[in-house]
């Protein structure tokens, strides 16, 4: 198969800039799809990030993985899980979109933001569940399978804001 | 300490309810205007017809093809010039709304550890991260480190998600 050359398909609807309907995410798990429309395509690449910094904010939160180690590893796993999706998986041809850097910036820094977030809030989880934890004093990730059942509803617990 | 995973979920909160709040006020002020809508089309349509022509221009291509692109791209710098006064409303009732909260925000979570982060910031973040924090632990997070974080993160996806954000060729022919 020739780079970017795919058998005709009818075009996916599409919400206006940037929200995707239900049929264009069939395509995404799909090697052979065809991508008409490059702002679809480009929309995927943009939600999948945003999946990768939620997903790796909790565990990098819950292991921990601290430091800037953490954040180095996010990024290459971020740009590297993308760029084998697009490279390998669908062949895409990344001269139509610009180039590998254009398709490896597209969302990048929303996620970045959304993976700080996303860790900062399971790090402090973490911490108030080993502070609290009535067994282990170790690693966020042993307290949290051990005691969540007892240690959530303290972990909510609303003492006023003053 | 359980109070502190509290208030970055409220954070969170916040800064999802801020984001509609200012999405809110644009969308009452400029989006569902028809001069708004009638100019979005305009910039993207533009947008896009100018980004085909230049794609299939030449370097050999005649002074005449060079010089209607000229004109074309003249012409979307003055549409998105226009479409930028007309979002200019809705900027100057946003920044007042939001002066007001952050002030009242600012008040109530001042001197609040309100997370841990994971990571030491860089010493010319610290500034804004350890914003008005007592002692000297540096993994302390302030409200308003945490909020920008956040806006940051949780704007544009809300953006996207209810299809206003601009378009790729609108924001590349703007830049």
């Amino acid at each position: 198969m020739s780079g970017g050359r795919r058998k005709e398909e009818p075009s996916q609807p599409q919400l206006a800039n940037g929200a995707l309907k239900v049929s264009v995410w069939s395509k995404v798990l799909r090697s052979d799809a065809a991508w008409e429309d490059k702002d679809e395509f480009l929309d995927v690449i943009y939600w999948f990030r945003q999946i990768i910094a939620v997903v790796l904010g909790v565990i990098w939160g819950v292991l921990p993985l601290r430091g800037f180690l953490g954040i180095a590893g996010f990024c290459l796993i971020n740009a590297g899980v993308l760029y084998v999706y697009f490279s390998n998986y669908l062949q895409i041809d990344e001269e139509e979109y610009g180039g590998t850097w254009e398709l490896t910036k597209e969302g990048f820094m929303t996620s970045f933001a959304l993976f700080m977030v996303s860790v900062t809030e399971n790090a402090t989880a973490g911490c108030v569940i080993s502070q609290s934890s009535q067994f282990f004093r170790g690693s966020p990730l042993i307290v949290t399978l051990c005691d969540l059942p007892t240690v959530f509803p303290r972990l909510l617990r609303l003492e006023g804001l003053s | 300490m359980s109070t502190m995973f509290a208030d970055t979920l409220l954070i969170v909160f916040i800064s999802v309810c801020t984001a509609l709040l200012a999405e809110g006020i644009t969308w009452v002020l400029v989006y569902r205007t028809d001069k708004y809508k009638r100019l979005k089309a305009e910039v993207e349509k533009q947008s896009k017809k100018l980004e085909k022509k230049k794609e299939t221009i030449t370097e050999s291509a005649g002074r005449q093809q060079k010089k209607k692109i000229e004109r074309q791209e003249e012409k979307l710098k003055n549409n998105n010039r226009d479409l930028s006064m007309v979002r200019m409303k809705s900027m100057f009732a946003i920044g007042f709304c939001f002066t007001a909260l952050m002030g009242m925000f600012n008040s109530i979570f001042d001197g609040r550890v309100v997370a841990k982060l994971p990571f030491t910031p860089l010493s010319y973040i610290q500034g804004l991260s350890h914003r008005n924090l007592l002692g000297d632990d540096t993994t302390d997070c302030s409200f308003i480190f945490l909020y920008i974080l956040c806006t940051m993160s949780i704007r544009q996806n809300i953006q996207k998600i209810l299809g206003l954000a601009p378009s790729r060729a609108a924001t590349k022919q703007a830049n």
